[in-house]
């Protein structure tokens, strides 16, 4: 209990000795935060935009003319196309559009009918609509399904928007390896800066140190201090960061796009991190000055 | 080695920074209740000893034992337990700039989580053997060196340490000061506690219970 309370006295002393240390410390460390915090919420709204995207993906699958109607649709008969296709690993819905279908749906596309005359003979291909379980909407998993389904006897084209996936997924790889990137460049800027900032703190006590150290002061019970102040000016940052976020939120209205903040849970971890993070950066400040 | 042991160095063998010899074939041995005067022109290794003695600094060959136990480098929680049996004046030891003078004194009684009545009662205790009750607030930049001293010498015996390291303590100072910190050195030693007086000049006056010696040629004689 005594040496609790003198290392929380010595907390108090270091942030009254240094109280400009103690405040840029805490202001740059929240400055940096907010930015990893703006780009943590960039990510989230632009996965959730991604997946929005990718729930309107669907494939469709024309059958060849030489397939009779009544081998296409039995959901029953192992044999037919539509049992064999709704078989597939990862496909989650099937519509069937027989030509008729698919000269309503040209009509209403372009306006009029383009078919006027061609009532005996309708060019259109039949064929299906399937859709996907979210895990398969990835190019190499539809390819595989795509391959699959043309290895069918009566399938003669399978078609899907195969080059927009491959872009949407080339830019989403960009936007997370850059997240990524930055997320350690900034957690390393907090890491050095408080480092600093607490060895700058540090190192006028030296011989204040090496004095309790010769006295048996063990070096855990020297840096508690600094861990503790650490701790923190990390927690504090990050709960700063977030609040002024939730502020702003209110004040800014976005009307076109749903903006994806992360869960209350989240946040709570992350600022439990960060102010580990800062105890480690308070630990590595003071750690040269503790040999002896 | 028997239990009241204080300190025991044997076969030891040091050299400086520079690769000077500074201690061939050193023994030397101080039990409980006895103490040790060791005067060493500039040079002749008295504070490489301490640093020996505290575990700053470990022999090329030999050993250092203190209270029965052999200082060795991968050992730093038995370093750590042994310091705060040390009580250190002068030389190495100095005071925490940051500390007043009652938190300087009361540090080692810190470490060993004391009681606040024990703690209370051995700082007046200290304050008034030293006359320092005035300069309790004061930080040691705002000390003269005497009172820079007698703070030390309280620091140092406040925890009822059982070895005293004072590390040429006594030069320099007037003769009354001298004297003052003299009979304290008596009223230590005659208590039972172990001292090992370090200085470049032969004490003028005997304290009781203690063994003269000379460092002269990397041996203690």
């Amino acid at each position: 209990m005594i040496r609790i309370m003198h290392i929380l006295r010595e907390l108090g002393k270091n942030i009254y000795r240094n109280p400009g240390t103690t405040f840029s410390a805490l202001l740059s460390t929240t400055l940096l935060f907010l930015l990893f915090d703006f780009f943590w919420i960039a990510a989230g709204t632009s996965e959730r935009f991604y997946q929005d995207l990718l729930s309107d993906l669907n494939m469709e699958v024309f059958i060849s003319e030489d397939v009779p109607d009544s081998s296409l649709t039995s959901r029953d008969t192992p044999s037919s196309l539509q049992y064999q296709i709704k078989s597939i690993e990862g496909v989650q819905s099937l519509t069937y559009i027989s030509k008729e279908k698919a000269r309503e749906q040209l009509s209403q596309l372009v306006g009029i009918d383009l078919l006027v005359g061609y009532d005996t003979t309708n060019p259109l291909p039949r064929s299906f609509i399937l859709t996907f379980a979210s895990d398969y909407l990835t190019t190499d998993k539809l390819s595989a399904i795509e391959k699959e389904i043309l290895s069918l006897k009566g399938v003669s084209q399978v078609f899907y928007s195969k080059n927009w996936l491959k872009k949407v997924e080339k830019t989403r790889e960009i936007v997370l390896k850059l997240g990524m990137i930055l997320g350690i460049l900034i957690i390393l800027t907090v890491l050095i800066s408080s480092t600093n900032n607490m060895r700058l703190t540090a190192r006028a006590r030296a011989v204040g140190f090496q004095q309790m150290r010769l006295l048996g002061a063990g070096k855990l019970f020297l840096s508690f201090p600094f861990l503790i102040e650490g701790f923190l000016v990390g927690a504090l940052s990050g709960g700063l960061g977030w609040l002024i976020i939730f502020y702003l939120r209110q004040k800014v209205v976005f009307t076109k796009i749903i903006i994806v903040f992360p869960s209350i849970n989240d946040i709570i971890i992350f600022c439990i991190l960060i102010a580990v993070l800062g105890s480690v950066s308070g630990y590595l400040g003071i750690r040269r000055l503790l040999k002896l | 080695m028997s239990t009241n042991t204080i300190i025991e160095l044997n076969n030891l063998y040091l050299k400086s920074d520079r690769g000077e010899v500074i201690f061939k074939d050193l023994n030397f041995k101080l039990t409980a209740g006895q103490s040790a005067v060791i005067v060493g022109a500039a040079g002749s290794g008295k504070s490489l000893l301490v640093e020996l003695l505290i575990g700053r600094r470990y022999p090329e060959s030999g050993s250092v034992e203190l209270f029965g136990e052999v200082i060795k480098p991968c050992r730093k929680k038995m370093i750590k337990r042994i310091r705060r049996k040390i009580g250190g004046v002068g030389g190495l030891f100095k005071l925490v700039p940051s500390y007043n003078v009652a938190e300087n004194i009361l540090y080692p009684l810190i470490l060993t989580a004391e009681r606040k009545k024990v703690r209370k009662e051995q700082l007046l205790k200290m304050l008034t053997e030293f006359s320092l009750l005035k300069q309790t607030g004061e930080l040691p930049h705002n000390l003269t060196r005497v009172e820079n001293t007698l703070v030390q010498l309280a620091r140092a015996t406040i925890a009822n340490q059982p070895l005293i390291i004072i590390d040429e303590l006594l030069a320099g100072l007037d003769q009354k000061t001298y004297q003052r910190i003299y009979d304290y050195l008596v009223k230590l030693s005659l208590s039972g506690r172990s001292m090992v007086i370090l200085s470049s000049e032969k004490l003028t006056k005997e304290v009781p219970n203690t063994s003269n010696y000379t460092i002269m040629n990397g041996a203690l004689v």
